[in-house]
């Protein structure tokens, strides 16, 4: 198979994400001065690395036990919701039956998918409240309509990314209704929440892991 | 204005704070497993353990009161941030002591969910942990889910704790907590930010001559920004809100609890607790018992929490028994 991903690929687009985050970190934290308390750059850093350390080498060599560890490592991070919801995600991504083999990108939409179905048993929270499903849904929604349109793994992820940066820059001129700036309400207008920008951090960098590990050329 | 705290690295404060905290409190308290919390010397078989979870940088909430009498073991997460579902679940065994488990959990966002993930995981455990879940601040609106949980975690802890030490089981504390969540209502006023100690920035703008009656514990914006008024008439109107909101009468008795945020003095404390005590008496209301001191703090933050509670004669029982805890020690 070559239009597939494997473990060794999903590596790669976790090290992509974790290099996005690790790059923007400062700007991340600066947005949640705006409604929250200033750590989330810190708290992404700690999340990543953590990440990173379930794919690393010499780690188990199936996807599935890989994700769960990366779910429980980031639940491990003790940053407040942000880094439970994101290790709900990565955990949740171990029930779909795709991450078993290699996976094409029907079968990487299945999986993204089983992430935001976990995701959804924790949090009322959907696209509109100024959360980090702004950018989740649009983007895993995107990947499912790359995948049946017969899209290959590279445009699929490349459509997924284009769609969650869109729905975190969308979040600017939204009210937060969950979470700490809840409370805060309108004044947390004209800044865009600071989990979609990460969501929107972690889908472009795994479309650029994943052209890395390809050897495409990236038009993105 | 520049952040001038005594600390070292920023990632290593949590670390570091707990273990001043277990070394300076070694009869009482130590550290074990992934840094949580416990009592110095376990609870007996049989009784059941009780757990709380909670950001750090609101010392000495929460761990400080492990001890006999109160918590079993407390989680302690990062600086205003809740501590994951994997080290609660590993506070949850250490606390099993074969009676049950009660799982103490203030109501924010991120303590939450950590809290809903960690009882599923406890239950695919086959742990007998009941959560309850504590909502009291009336500033968050009438739905109960808008309401945070503030310094009403005190005398949650005090009474349930003091149930589990007697030997009632997981139900009975269970249900005692629920009944003390239910009778207690606090409001917060702020009149001057804190830094984040590991970001140094201001948690909120508040002007020089402003206060925010129902500011969260974290900075987060409440019903009423007003000029400074002085303690007697801002002990007038946060009690007013109160007393209405509990709809407490004449003849009942009232636990009063004024916590300090972190940088409001004893003396100012004390002066409100003056006028809310004369509010009482002129209400026909009774003072039960009383505390003031700092429970819960955010730095150098100045204000002050209020809580009202309606107590019982099962409930002052309980909140006059023994406790070790180093920061509720009553004998």
């Amino acid at each position: 198979m070559t239009d597939a991903v494997t473990k060794n690929d999903f590596a790669r687009m976790i090290a992509g994400a974790a290099a996005a985050i690790r790059s923007q970190h400062a700007m991340l934290s600066e947005l949640d001065c705006a409604a929250g308390d200033g750590d989330h750059g810190a708290t992404m850093l700690r999340a990543v690395d953590r990440l990173e350390a379930a794919f690393a080498p010499g780690g188990p060599e199936d996807l599935k036990t890989c994700l769960e560890n990366a779910g429980w490592n980031v639940l491990g991070v003790d940053g407040g919701a942000s880094s439970s919801l994101l290790g709900v995600f990565f955990g949740g991504m171990a029930d779909a039956r795709a991450c078993e083999g290699p996976a094409d990108a029907s079968g990487l939409a299945a999986i993204f998918e089983a992430g935001l179905a976990a995701l959804r048993k924790q949090t009322k929270a959907q696209p509109g409240d100024k959360t980090m499903m702004d950018a989740l849904v649009p983007a895993v929604e995107a990947m499912r309509a790359a995948a049946e349109g017969g899209k290959s793994v590279g445009e699929t992820l490349r459509v997924a990314a284009a769609a969650a940066r869109a729905g975190a820059e969308a979040t600017r001129n939204l009210t937060a209704r969950y979470g700490r700036a809840k409370y805060l309400g309108e004044k947390t207008r004209g800044h865009e929440d600071p989990g979609a920008a990460s969501v929107g951090l972690l889908f472009e960098g795994f479309y650029k892991g994943f052209q890395n590990s390809k050897g495409e050329t990236s038009n993105a | 204005m520049k952040m001038k705290k005594f600390i070292n690295k920023p990632e290593n404060i949590v670390a570091e704070l707990l273990e001043g905290f277990a070394l300076s409190h070694p009869s009482q308290i130590r550290l074990t497993g992934s840094h949580l919390v416990a009592r110095a010397v376990p609870k007996a078989k049989g009784k059941v353990g009780v757990v709380t979870l909670g950001g750090s940088g609101h010392e000495p909430g929460l761990s400080g009161f492990v001890g006999d009498g109160m918590l079993d073991v407390s989680v302690a997460g990062e600086i205003f941030a809740a501590p994951g579902a994997p080290r609660c679940l590993e506070a949850i065994r250490l606390a099993n002591y074969g009676a049950g488990i009660l799982f103490i959990v203030l109501n924010h966002a991120g303590d939450v969910l950590s809290a809903n993930l960690t009882m599923e995981m406890a239950k695919r455990e086959g742990l007998n942990v009941k959560m309850t879940l504590t909502h009291e601040d009336i500033s968050g609106g009438t739905n109960p889910e808008d309401r945070r949980g503030l310094v009403g975690f005190l005398p949650v802890y005090k009474v349930a704790g003091a149930a589990a030490e007697e030997g009632q089981p997981l139900n009975a504390c269970f249900e005692i907590a629920e009944r003390m969540g239910r009778n207690m209502r606090t409001l917060a006023v702020a009149v001057r930010t804190a830094t984040h100690p590991s970001t140094g920035q201001p948690i909120f703008d508040l002007g020089d001559d402003e206060m925010e009656i129902g500011m969260g514990q974290h900075g987060e914006a409440g019903t009423g920004r007003m000029p400074l008024k002085s303690a007697d008439e801002t002990a007038e109107i946060m009690l007013d809100m109160l007393l209405k909101d509990l709809a407490v009468k004449a003849g009942e008795e009232l636990l009063v609890i004024i916590n300090g945020a972190g940088a409001t003095t004893l003396m100012e404390l004390f002066i409100l607790f003056r006028r809310v005590d004369q509010i009482l008496k002129a209400r026909g209301i009774k003072l039960a018992r009383g505390k003031v001191g700092e429970f819960i703090t955010t730095q150098e933050q100045a204000g002050f929490q209020l809580m009202i509670a309606r107590m019982d004669a099962e409930l002052i029982r309980l909140w006059d028994a023994p406790s070790n805890a180093p920061y509720f020690v009553s004998r």
